[in-house]
């Protein structure tokens, strides 16, 4: 389906994707402790469904996806595909201490640097592993930065800005809010 | 196998194959050579109830590689037959014409530690990526990450 350009229709479809975004979870080999946090936040005591954030299987049906763990060099590829996949406009959460640095497994032999690296990052949560609600608070972030892009019109006003004389060809880099 | 597994069994049973030793109360070490593994493995099989394979684990000692294949029997006593492969020349027969759970173990070590097991028929990556060198063995001890080789994943961006 086409998005709309302008008008009602567009309106009402931002509003409805902030209303109940659809998240879909990447393992990129991680130590699936993140996971069962997820899993948590489905279960009736987080119960994220009341949100209207529902849990995927697939990427082309996702608004948001959830990147556990640090990415090995076998899933590189793999997650850059599930990225490009997801129709736009598209989120990424980096769930983690691996999310964010590569965690204890930083340097290994087999490991991209961190999931930046690979794709670009509009939210990261923090823990070893994250929290249910710390999770559903990155959610709620990420909805808060969806309306900040509708309103803005695009993602490029949280792009960084290069240094004078520094070179970052191939290199794309969004703030974190 | 009514009367349980002993050390004296094994000694008795095995002795061509090499000499046991009890590590713990329920852990046998068996010392042999690569060439006598198969038949090993089928004795302690067919004779001793050793019918299940816990895991394929291997050394990497400095001077050679030392593979143990831990059989685990009804009666809870696991027998570690271990042997020496030199460095230079990694190659055992398999075992998984026996044991078909061991194919995939050995497919794993040949992964990481470069060792053949010849007559294994599906002998191909299974660990790391597609794209990774070959000759590279990432768990020998003398091997360390070469800046100048390309390790797979996405051009440019490794740690």
């Amino acid at each position: 389906m086409a998005v709309p350009e302008t008008g009602m229709s567009r309106r009402l479809m931002s509003w409805a994707r902030a209303k109940s975004p659809w998240i879909t979870v990447y393992n990129s080999g991680a130590c699936n402790a993140c996971d069962i946090e997820i899993i948590a936040c489905l279960m009736p005591r987080f119960d994220v469904e009341r949100f209207g954030i529902l849990v995927k299987g697939s990427p082309r049906h996702a608004d948001i996806l959830i990147v556990t763990g640090h990415v090995t060099l076998k899933q590189a590829s793999r997650l850059r595909r599930v990225f490009e996949q997801m129709p736009e406009p598209k989120y990424v959460i980096a769930m983690g201490a691996c999310g964010a640095s590569g965690g204890v497994f930083h340097g290994l032999y087999h490991m991209m640097s961190s999931v930046d690296s690979v794709i670009p990052i509009d939210v990261y949560v923090a823990g070893c592993p994250p929290r249910p609600d710390e999770i559903i608070n990155a959610v709620v972030t990420c909805l808060n930065l969806m309306e900040e892009d509708t309103a803005h019109g695009g993602k490029e006003w949280r792009q960084k800005k290069p240094a004078p004389g520094v070179d970052t060809e191939g290199k794309s880099c969004t703030v974190a809010s | 196998m009514n009367r349980p597994v002993t050390i004296d069994t094994i000694t008795e049973r095995m002795k061509e194959f090499g000499t046991a030793g009890q590590v713990r109360k329920n852990r046998i070490r068996m010392k042999t050579v690569p060439e006598k593994i198969h038949d090993a493995i089928t004795t302690s099989q067919a004779m001793l109830g050793f019918d299940r394979l816990i895991t394929i684990s291997t050394v990497d000692n400095g001077q050679t590689f030392e593979l143990l294949y831990h059989l685990i029997g009804s009666d809870r006593i696991i027998m570690s037959l271990a042997i020496d492969l030199p460095r230079d020349n990694p190659v055992t027969p398999t075992v998984s014409d026996l044991l078909p759970s061991a194919g995939i173990y050995e497919r794993q070590i040949h992964d990481l530690f470069g060792i053949v097991f010849s007559g294994n028929p599906n002998m191909k990556r299974i660990m790391l990526n597609e794209d990774w060198p070959p000759e590279e063995y990432p768990l020998r001890k003398d091997w360390k990450p070469n800046p100048d080789v390309f390790y797979g994943g996405i051009k440019g961006e490794r740690s």
